[in-house]
């Protein structure tokens, strides 16, 4: 267990360090056109990354006990701060939508936090209702209602990438924690039901839908970016063209820094940095997938793989994205694409995940705190 | 276990994806479509053609007339502004400083989402650099060369000006584009998504070759000679229109070619079409006695009459071929040389007819009529002079006193100076010679014979015959100049209805045409008015006293010498007084 532990923060700090240097590289040419800094993107998320550091680390350290308690009130808080995204002063609009919340200097995206308090909602449900979660009214309707809740509030801001992606994973929990399949299905076919009735009331996101089907048609309109997506990929070829050298970073691909800075590392690195990405990913699941398995308690289990489904689905999805396997939405690689909720939540549920790992290590002795408690008990 | 069960299957499906995923990722890069393979190459090439610096044209002393200079576009990034700076000082600075409206600059800095607009195109350096000076934050000025003609006004038409693309447009800019652009450079390199070299890709550097300077036969003193007087001439009379030229007898050289209205070539883009309109080549009108000069000239050439022949001038109206030809004076018997002197059309008309139709066509051919002068500025008209089989009876009498004959006031100088040069037509030449960037003269045009429509001894008896214009008792009289022969001959014609046919009682074209020393003629000066307004109509005096002030300065800026010339024969049979000319109609 503990080379699993090791293995997981050895991964997750390799994608971190990989993502420092190429958001580096992929984000100068937009600061020095947008804020004539350079390193106006790197300074930004290299504070992020002292402050996830710090959060990952508190979170290996906290009592699950004591999380297990707080699972509800923070989905609670947490769709209160959805809705706050809305309220004009807090909340900020940028690029037509309602995602950020000001607080003074620090800029925070709620969906973000939704993602990890979701998991935890879900995993303190099917903790306590495991033996009935092959019912549907007393063990699965309930988590779908407020799956359904999130869902909205996510779809209204719009955020149609974290949507999807906290569909997945809490169908994912629901299906491992015993739900009958079909239905899920049936919840699931609601579910595509409605995105796709949505879709077709976006003019911008029809779009962007059937430009994927006719990128070349749309290459210089909706998937100019999926387009200039692979031609850094092509143009990388086996070992990149050295770090610094992308050209896609010159404004071909506006996202470059965000959610397509896995094409930029292509290009710089070639398929070698970018299979290295994806088996790191990998890693990270199995990892997740062994921790889960060995946990000492069921709410430590489903929030283990929550965080793991969470992590690998996310940069799957982004993988798919780029490749051009499914339509463009945006969703960044996590730990590698620049976002300061996003790296803090993804390393905070690494940190939870360590901590459901120690409480495996050794299932008497918790937690450190609960240690620390038992020695007070027995001093 | 139902946990263990979903969980491997789970998984399975997600490492399944995840292997796609990295096949996927390893045919994008090894095997990408050749649609992606293309636009690696084709999106970001960047292939952009350099210019150097225009070449400058200048006078044939050397003073220039247009040149590049250094200017720049204000430009600036709102958003960075709005991010970084005070918009509102940026903008009262640049209302105050470019002189433009605040709510506009306003407009255009507040749009957050851009990160470039121009406020002001082509600001001179030196309107700017108090705005430079106030290092405001967020602005940036470009670089980028202007053209500029130091002198304005003077020339306009001539030298034509380059558009902001700096591709000739008009006059000596327009015909001498090509060697005035240089050869191009090329310049290949890699673009970004906005369109811009990105830094450090260059590939292929070939630098521009510097365009050619050229000299234009034009001196700018007496380029502002002619433009003076006819500055005159407007403030007097008020004619729509009025132009001269001055060439250079010997060699065809065009010393000064002026045409009012006029316009700021520094302000093209500003100037109306008509203004813009270089009426000296391509203002084609019906010149009026003028032409009875050529076609006595060749008269007395073919030996269909003498100097001393005597024509019955009618006594002012004279009925022929069904029409009534007029004179405004009436005469009775005069001279052929008297019959220029006072302009008679009656006596024209029988000179020419004298001639016969296929003659005086042939004459005026080669006096040049009918055909551009071949001088190298874009837009000459060529004239009309139809053909004999197309004439009517009358047509020749007509033609004589210069009606159904469409010229342009630069063939009339170009014939004009035919028969003061001896006899030989000279091509009018505006280039004296282009010099290129490395200082090696390319091109030198030479004085070019166009043809000889008279001997040399018909070309001496025309002038001293036509010397005889501005004496005493000629219809030119007020050409004269003191210590030196002119020689000349009016011209005032009624203009062509368009609307209703017929002619204008009221309306005329008034010209006076000359060239002096008489014995050993240097230059030749041509000055046209269009519909004078008030105070006279005549060429005699319209035109001719600006003929004449033209020609004084001219004459003493060149020091041309003047000549103990003495009239060697006077064929006055009577001496009528009137020195007014008849008008044709």
């Amino acid at each position: 267990m503990q080379r699993t532990i090791s293995v997981l923060i050895a991964a997750v700090l390799i994608l971190a360090t990989i993502g420092l240097v190429m958001l580096f590289s992929a984000s100068m040419v937009r600061g020095d056109a947008d804020f004539h800094d350079t390193g106006y993107f790197i300074k930004k998320q290299g504070i992020w990354m002292l402050l996830s550091l710090i959060v990952a680390i508190s979170c290996t350290r906290l009592d699950m006990r004591w999380l297990r308690i707080a699972a509800l009130p923070t989905a609670g808080i947490c769709v209160l701060l959805l809705i706050l995204v809305f309220v004009p002063g807090i909340g900020v609009k940028t690029n037509g939508s309602w995602r950020w919340l000001q607080l003074g200097p620090l800029r925070l995206q709620p969906s973000e936090f939704a993602k990890i308090s979701i998991i935890l909602a879900f995993a303190w449900w099917i903790s306590r209702r495991r033996r009935y979660m092959h019912t549907f009214k007393r063990g699965l309707l309930p988590p779908l209602v407020a799956l359904g809740l999130f869902a909205m509030l996510l779809i209204v801001e719009p955020d149609f990438g974290t949507t999807v992606l906290v569909g997945l994973v809490t169908m994912g929990l629901l299906y491992i924690g015993g739900a009958r399949p079909r239905h899920l299905l049936g919840f699931a076919g609601a579910g595509v039901g409605a995105l796709a009735v949505l879709l077709t009331h976006n003019a911008n996101r029809m779009d962007r839908f059937l430009a994927f089907f006719h990128p070349e048609e749309n290459a210089q309109g909706a998937a100019w970016q999926l387009i200039n997506g692979l031609i850094a990929f092509a143009s990388g070829g086996a070992h990149g063209t050295g770090l610094g050298n992308s050209i896609q970073k010159y404004h071909y691909l506006p996202e470059a820094h965000t959610d397509f800075i896995l094409p930029i590392i292509g290009e710089e690195f070639g398929l070698v940095a970018t299979l290295v990405v994806l088996i790191l990913f990998v890693v990270i699941f199995i990892c997740g997938l062994r921790i889960a398995g060995r946990a000492s308690d069921d709410f430590g289990r489903f929030t283990a793989l929550g965080i793991t489904l969470m992590i690998t689905l996310q940069a799957m999805i982004n993988l798919a994205v780029v490749t051009g396997c499914v339509p463009t939405k945006g969703i960044a690689l996590p730990f590698i694409s620049y976002g300061g909720s996003s790296l803090l939540v993804s390393s905070a549920m690494v940190g939870l995940l360590v901590n459901v790992a120690h409480t495996a290590l050794d299932p008497k002795v918790k937690t450190r705190t609960a240690l620390f408690k038992d020695r007070i008990r027995t001093a | 276990m139902k946990y263990k069960g979903r969980t491997v299957f789970s998984s399975v499906v997600i490492t399944t994806v995840f292997v796609g995923l990295g096949v996927r990722l390893a045919f994008l890069h090894l095997r990408p479509s050749p649609e992606i393979m293309a636009r690696i190459e084709t999106a970001r090439r960047l292939e952009q053609e350099t210019r150097g610096p225009r070449g400058r044209i200048l006078d044939r002393n050397g003073n220039m007339l247009a040149v590049d200079i250094a200017a720049k576009h204000v430009c600036a990034d709102p958003k960075f502004i709005q991010q970084n700076g005070d918009i509102r000082a940026v903008c009262d600075a640049l209302s105050s400083q470019l002189s433009m409206d605040r709510n506009v600059i306003w407009a255009m800095l507040n749009q957050p989402d851009r990160q470039y607009v121009r406020i002001q195109k082509f600001m001179r350096e030196e309107t700017i650099q108090p705005l430079r000076a106030m290092n405001l934050k967020g602005l940036v000025f470009e670089d980028v060369p202007i053209r500029d003609y130091p002198k304005g006004v003077l020339g306009a038409h001539v030298i034509g000006y380059a558009n902001y693309e700096g591709v000739g447009s008009a006059g000596i800019e327009q015909r001498m584009n090509s060697v005035m652009q240089g050869v191009a450079g090329l310049r290949i390199s890699q673009k970004d998504g906005r369109r811009r070299e990105i830094y450090g890709t260059r590939t292929v550097n070939i630098e521009p070759q510097p365009g050619a300077d050229v000299y234009l036969t034009i001196d700018q003193q007496i380029q502002h000679f002619a433009e003076k007087a006819l500055d005159n001439l407007l403030a007097k009379y008020h004619p729509k229109a009025a132009w001269a030229i001055v060439q250079n007898v010997r060699t065809g050289e065009i010393l000064a070619m002026a045409s009012l209205p006029t316009f700021n070539l520094n302000r093209f883009s500003t100037a109306p079409a008509e203004w813009m309109r270089n009426r000296a080549i391509n203002y084609t009108y019906e010149p009026g006695s003028t032409m009875k000069a050529m076609v006595i000239a060749s008269a007395l050439d073919c030996g269909a009459v003498r100097t001393t022949d005597i024509f019955d001038c009618e006594n002012g109206a004279w009925f022929y071929g069904g029409t009534t030809l007029h004179d405004s004076h009436p005469y009775g018997r005069l001279t052929v040389a008297d019959i220029i002197k006072k302009s008679s059309n009656i006596g024209a008309a029988k000179v020419a007819l004298q001639m016969g139709n296929a003659k005086v066509y042939q004459s005026l051919r080669a006096f040049g009529f009918g055909d551009s002068t071949g001088l190298e500025l874009p837009g000459e008209d060529a004239g009309i002079l139809w053909k004999p089989d197309r004439w009517s009876k009358i047509s020749i009498t007509h033609i004589a006193m210069g009606h159904e004959v469409l010229v342009t006031s630069m063939q009339m100088l170009s014939a004009i100076g035919a028969i003061a040069n001896d006899g030989v037509r000279m091509r009018p030449l505006i280039i004296r010679k282009v010099v290129n960037s490395k200082g090696e003269t390319v091109l030198s045009p030479q004085p070019q014979v166009l043809g000889r429509p008279i001997r040399p001894e018909t070309s001496k008896q025309m002038r001293r015959l036509m010397a005889r214009v501005t004496q005493p008792g000629g219809t030119g009289t007020q050409a004269a100049l003191p210590g030196y022969l002119v020689a000349g001959k009016t011209g005032t014609a009624q203009k062509v209805n368009l609307e209703h046919g017929g002619y204008y009682h009221d309306k005329f074209m008034a010209s006076f045409v000359g060239f002096l020393p008489v014995e050993n003629p240097a230059i030749s000066i041509i000055v046209v008015a269009d519909e004078p307004q008030q105070g006279g109509y005549y060429g005699g005096t319209v035109c001719a006293p600006f003929f004449r002030e033209i020609a004084d300065q001219t004459v003493r800026y060149l020091r041309i010498p003047p000549e103990g010339f003495t009239t060697e024969y006077v064929t006055d049979i009577e001496n009528s007084g009137s020195g007014e000319e008849s008008i044709s109609d």
